[in-house]
């Protein structure tokens, strides 16, 4: 066996069974003897000077190897043979051995015009802060946690990500929130953030449907947060501070019942609880208790950033009277029934249609579970210590007077330290001069010391310098041989690093070492890349780069039908990203293996998600890792957030699952739908037609036939998983038929086979994410010299069994996050 | 921050949408600086709806003043004698051109610019300027901003936009230049404190101006800046710099503007809490906010999406629980339709809200209304098939006289949407040789 085979284990698990029967022709054979018959028997039909279907011409490659003259074709030649995908479904289909052994040779031939390339770092564009970096670099910087950049207009994104230089602009209307962010900054970084007025805002379930019973259930969420009675909101606090939290209740219990608890929960941690007696104020009937108007203030103090805030009931069906045979009955006496009072002074037929009109009222029992929480509000910041936190003067004051007394040096001592953090690099006396020269001229002005401190930092936050990623390089030529290329200077390594890895600045320990000039040095790059990644700041590279891979930050704004999902609420939606976020995190934390995005048997769930899952005994709001043995779930694939987002609000789409798999997990996105097509009849779910037939239908017609049957498959796979993750048997009355074929042959019958036939894709899955990181990384799109650092990633990582470590270093080691052409003049 | 549980401030539930903002004309808002312009200038609002309209219940059957008001139009009939309903007009520059698919993101660049958007995903967007940025270019010197750009689409893109166009063309349809796409504001308290200053209002007079003072040294320190970086930096990003310093003079300006600006907040305008739960409530309030920023002439162009071009909106609050996009490719699925006709009438009504506000704004011896030229319209018509040609357009309002209203206008397949704008422009006196495609000026306006 050849050696490039034993580094390429994931192509050998779908060419084993081929090479055995036939001995694969010599990779030593030029283009002309070991691919050229083949491409003339199955291809040369389209793909021909003439006609040069798709833009490819295969006649033109007329030379011993080809390969190294197109990479980037070859590499998705050889892929397409390989997938079956090509030669098209009403072609004769080339013989399997052949097919295997010309991709082979392809393949072999890529790696060693791979190695031979030259170093090309292609050219970053200076980047801007987006508007999470802006907010991290804040915090970093100056321990003022404000998150300004909420206010700031959406990032454009490119390539699928908003951290893309290119893409990045500066509108007029950024530049004044710029403005307006760095002087609420700066002068809470001086005088605290006790400026900031408390605001109420009014949290409200977005759309609920209660059903209350008479009934007690065996089981139910005792938190009550899974109930349709709770309320649960996201918020970011502007400050750390106290905040006051007032419950609004509404609906009703039986008379007689024990006073129910309101249980205010932080975080998924339960805070406070206050019980609510609705005995104690008046009601307008006799058998039922309103809750109606009645409020609950909390007063908390509460950090600073974003919250999950909750208000729940929790054992609602405790307390009520016995008679409704929940657990605990009341110890209240049972109230007698209400008994039919005959108006005075009214005729007889009145007096009847009142009796009629009264037994109606009272024929049906009172729910025991109406009580709900109507809203809350969330009032604050009261209570804001007065001036910054003792953290934010160790950052600003250089200088060591953390409570005044400055000396005249001083302000250049502080600005020294503050820009050289804030520019994330040496600063110079051409630096620092218009900024001391600011600080006087306020003073000369009439402003008190710390105002002019305020002016200058808030000009350093202003500064392009601040607000950009600006890179020079280091000496031109030095360690390469294109003169044009430069090597990254230590410090803006350092800065490509934490923003990569923490959406924030490099922190005091990548600077010492920049400033050593040591962070390059063997051993001590992948020491710190390692220590970032254990560090909490690292759930950035979680949230960003994994939320818009996966795609989950659609979840924000999903809205799935109501009354198709009724069980679709907040705390759903909260607990789906959150599931996928832990899941992410642990792959990071505990460096596993990037397979397990395709097939963990692990996930993490609390109580609302084990309850969409049908899971037993995970009780509570808190999310713990399960193991997934004998549930159909594994992987990212089939978490409830990536089946939502990859659902329309109304309907699971196969067509749409199947892009988000080919997209995000195979790297072999399909070409958008040429213009003119009819539309998909993919959506009608209600149509007498299932959705599988109507896309097989659609598939009869060759030009949709090319894509959909690479995408319809995977989705169809999918099927049992309804447009919010929940396992269903049936699409209405139809039973699901999850079974599907793919392109190249390989067929499954339902999802766990689907699923092993992914996990099996281990070289297209880790160019998927490769490129993906490697995009984020650099923060550009990706050109020719990166497609072939990809394929490396799919070459090397075997060998460091797939950790997600290896990944990230195979990046941080590259020519493109370590150098940079020089820019023409 | 994750949208989930809506929160609001209290207020919008003890006033009402709608009673959030009034603003009463007082004389003494107009700053100083504003005396030599005539009494009611004009102004420019542009509407843009996404993913086309059913344009069955769109074009009206007869033409000229004989016309009747279908379905979708049927909320204007108030306003029948200030409508100008347009037929036949084209954007030719947002069909593929060999650009492949992408026509959402195409009708949205294209709108308002008349030009063939580059495609691209990211690095080297190219557009061209739009006519709601000439015109602000225009009167810049003579309002605080120069425009104002609002969406209603709260929700954050994922992922690449439309066909491999960047985000950028289907998020903005107004153009500062061919790379500077003016992204809408989304937030109407951000709006407010844009329009009616964030700061600084009970500030004295001395701490107001020392703070003036500073702001401006602030700025002086980055645009001193500009100069040594532009020297030491490559092309490509120097032109990312240049935006940014180009974006901070503006600012300067608007400090120089300010330090003149003695008025206190004009009595009566409240400060929007923030994004509305409900969408109609949502789309009122931005509509406020214009009638606000035009009465106090704080600007004189504003650009408006009710969604972004693509949208997914579901609207289930009027039985339509399916997202928009989807519907509107509907393969003739009357059921489908009818659902795209309910978004478009819902559109309608709320842009009905928004020209009563007008009408209900007096200005001198006329209405608001009387003052502002108003474009309602989208990029596509029919948006099964994606089309570009007979473009639903709709003016509205008058601009002191810009149109004789109350009739239904149809021109030559093909005639470049690109003529309108000209002519828009032409009355307000700006006289660019051309936009984008147009091939001239158009005289039926207010040729009876």
């Amino acid at each position: 066996v050849r050696t490039w085979l034993a580094v390429v284990p994931a192509l050998l698990l779908t060419l084993t069974h081929v090479s055995a029967r036939v001995s694969p022709r010599g990779s030593d054979d030029a283009f002309p003897q070991a691919v050229q018959p083949f491409l003339a028997d199955h291809c040369f039909g389209c793909h021909n000077t003439t006609k040069a279907k798709g833009g490819l011409d295969l006649k033109a490659f007329r030379t011993a190897d080809p390969v190294a003259e197109a990479p980037d074709t070859w590499e998705k030649v050889a892929a397409k043979i390989r997938t079956g995908e090509m030669p098209p479904e009403d072609e004769e289909r080339p013989d399997p051995a052949a097919a295997a052994a010309v991709s082979r040779w392809i393949d072999e031939h890529l790696a060693r015009a791979d190695a031979a390339a030259p170093a090309d770092p292609g050219r970053v564009t200076t980047r801007r802060l987006n508007r999470a970096e802006y907010n991290n670099t804040v915090r970093d910087l100056l321990a003022v946690d404000l998150q300004p950049a909420d206010e700031f207009p959406q990032d454009d994104s490119g390539y699928g990500f908003d951290n893309i230089g290119d893409v990045l602009s500066v509108p007029p209307l950024l530049a004044e929130r710029y403005m307006v962010a760095a002087e609420r900054v700066s002068r809470a970084a001086v005088f605290g953030t006790g400026q900031i007025k408390p605001t109420l805002v009014r949290c409200q379930p977005r759309a609920r449907s209660i059903q209350p019973s008479p009934l007690v259930p065996a089981r139910y969420d005792e938190t009550g947060l899974a109930m349709p009675n709770a309320v649960h909101a996201t918020r970011r606090l502007p400050a750390a501070g106290t905040y006051r939290v007032r419950v609004f209740t509404g609906g009703s219990r039986p008379a007689g019942s024990e006073p129910v608890r309101i249980a205010l929960w932080i975080d998924g941690a339960k805070i406070a609880e206050q019980t609510l007696d609705p005995t104690a104020v008046a009601s307008f009937t006799d058998d039922k208790q309103d809750f109606s108007g009645k409020v609950r203030e909390f007063e908390l103090s509460l950090s600073a950033g974003e919250h999950w805030i909750a208000a729940s009931i929790p054992a609602i069906f405790e307390g009520l009277p016995a008679s409704y045979g929940g657990p605990r009955p009341s110890a209240l006496p049972e109230p007698p029934p209400p008994v039919f009072v005959p108006p005075a002074d009214a005729d007889p037929e009145r007096i009847e249609r009142r009796r009629k009109a009264f037994e109606a009222e009272h024929a049906a029992p009172v729910p025991a579970n109406d009580a709900r929480i109507s809203y809350f509000e969330v009032a604050g910041p009261y209570d804001v210590a007065p001036g910054p936190s003792l953290e934010t003067k160790q950052h600003l004051y250089a200088c060591g007077h953390l409570s005044g007394g400055h000396t005249s040096t001083c302000p250049r001592t502080i600005l020294r330290s503050l820009t050289r953090r804030a520019y994330r690099r040496p600063v110079t006396a051409g630096d620092l001069e218009p900024l001391l020269a600011l600080f006087t001229s306020a003073r000369a002005h009439g402003d008190s010391f710390d105002e002019a401190l305020a002016a200058a930092v808030h000009a350093v936050l202003m500064s392009p310098d601040f607000l950009f990623r600006i890179e020079r390089g280091g000496p031109a030529g030095a360690g390469a041989a294109d003169a044009d290329l430069l090597r990254l200077t230590d410090h803006e390594l350092a800065a490509r690093l934490s923003y990569f890895l923490w959406a924030s600045m490099p922190d005091r320990r990548l600077r010492r070492l920049a400033d050593e000039g040591r962070l390059g040095a063997a051993g001590v790059l992948d020491g710190e890349v390692r220590r970032m990644l254990q560090d909490p700041k690292a759930q950035a590279l979680v949230q960003e780069f994994g939320g818009q891979w996966l795609q989950i930050r659609a979840l924000e704004s999903a809205a799935p039908d109501r009354d198709r999902f009724p069980a679709f609420d907040d705390y759903l939606r909260i607990s789906m990203r959150r599931e996928t976020e832990l899941f992410f995190e642990r792959i990071v934390r505990e460096d596993r293996s990037i397979l397990e995005f395709l097939d963990a048997p692990w996930t993490f769930v609390n109580e609302r998600l084990a309850l969409h899952y049908g899971i037993e005994g995970v009780r509570g709001p808190a999310f713990r890792p399960v193991a997934l043995d004998g549930l159909p779930r594994a992987g990212v694939l089939t978490q409830a957030s990536v089946l939502t987002v990859s659902s329309y609000a109304t309907r699971t789409s196969p067509v749409l699952r199947g892009k988000w798999i080919l997209e995000n997990l195979l790297a072999a996105p399909p070409p958008p739908p040429p213009p003119g097509v009819p539309p998909l009849p993919d959506a009608t779910a209600t149509a007498p037609q299932s959705v599988r037939q109507q896309l097989e239908a659609h598939r009869a017609n060759p030009t949709c036939a090319s894509c959909h049957r690479r995408m319809d498959p995977l989705g169809f796979g999918l099927e049992h998983y309804d447009a919010i993750g929940a396992w269903r048997e049936t699409d209405g009355n139809t039973p699901i038929d999850a079974a599907g074929a793919l392109p190249d042959g390989r067929t499954f019958h339902d999802t766990a086979e689907l699923r092993a036939i992914l996990a099996g894709e281990r070289e297209a899955f880790t160019k998927a994410l490769g490129a993906k990181l490697l995009t984020w990384a650099l923060g550009r799109g990706l050109e020719s010299p990166d497609r072939r650092l990809v394929r490396s990633f799919a070459r090397d990582l075997p060998r460091d069994g797939y950790r997600f470590s290896a990944l990230v270093l195979a990046i941080v080691h590259s020519p493109a996050f370590q150098m940079r052409r020089g820019s023409p003049s | 921050m994750m949208l989930t549980g809506r929160c609001l401030p209290r207020r919008t539930f003890l006033k009402g949408v709608g009673a959030v903002i009034s603003l009463p004309l007082l004389d003494a808002m107009t700053p100083a600086l504003r005396a030599a312009a005539p009494a009611g200038p004009s102004r420019l609002a542009f509407t843009y709806v996404p993913n086309g309209v059913t344009m069955a219940d769109w074009t009206p059957a007869g033409a000229g003043r004989a016309f009747d008001l279908p379905r979708i139009l049927q909320p204007l009939a108030p306003f029948r004698e200030q409508l100008l309903v347009v037929s036949g007009l084209s954007h030719q520059n947002a069909n593929a051109l060999g650009d492949g698919p992408g026509d959402h993101a195409r009708a949205a660049a294209c709108y308002l610019t008349g030009v063939h958007p580059r495609k691209t995903a990211g690095g080297d967007i190219q557009n061209g300027i739009s006519v709601d940025q000439l015109a602000a270019a225009h009167w810049a010197s003579e309002t605080r901003l120069p425009s104002l750009e609002l969406g209603c689409d709260d929700s954050r893109t994922v992922g690449n936009c439309d066909s491999g166009y960047s985000c950028a063309y289907t998020n903005s349809v107004s153009w500062r230049g061919p790379v500077t796409p003016m992204p809408p504001e989304l937030n109407p308290r951000l709006v407010f404190e844009r329009l009616f200053g964030a700061f600084d209002r009970d500030a004295d007079p001395a701490v107001r101006a020392r703070r003036l003072h500073d702001r401006r040294s602030v700025l002086d320190a980055v645009t001193g800046r500009a100069r040594a970086l532009s020297m030491d930096l490559g092309a490509h990003d120097r032109r990312k710099l240049d935006e940014y310093f180009t974006s901070i003079r503006e600012i300067e300006r608007r400090i120089d503007v300010a330090e003149h600006d003695t008025r206190d907040l004009p009595p009566g305008i409240e400060k929007p809490p923030g994004i509305p739960v409900g969408y109609a409530d949502y789309v009122k309030v931005m509509f406020d906010l214009q009638v606000a920023a035009f009465q106090a002439d704080q600007t004189r162009v504003v650009t408006m999406m009710l969604g972004r071009e693509g949208s997914l909106r579901t609207y289930p609050e009027i039985g339509v629980p399916d997202p928009h996009h989807p519907l509107t490719h509907h393969g003739g699925k009357t059921d489908w339709i009818e659902k795209v006709t309910k978004i478009n009438v819902l559109h309608m009504e709320l842009f009905a809200y928004f020209l009563g506000r007008l009408r209900d704004t007096p200005e001198g011896d006329a209405s608001l209304l009387d003052r502002v030229m108003l474009v309602y319209g989208s990029g596509i018509s029919d948006g099964d098939r994606h089309a570009h040609d007979d473009l639903p357009v709709l003016l509205a309002g008058s601009g002191n006289g810009a149109w004789k209203g109350g009739r239904h206008l149809t021109f030559a397949p093909g005639t470049p949407m690109a003529n309108l704008y000209l002519t828009l422009l032409d009355r307000v006196g700006v006289t660019p040789e051309s936009i984008g495609d147009s091939t001239g000026k158009i005289n039926q306006l207010t040729d009876m």
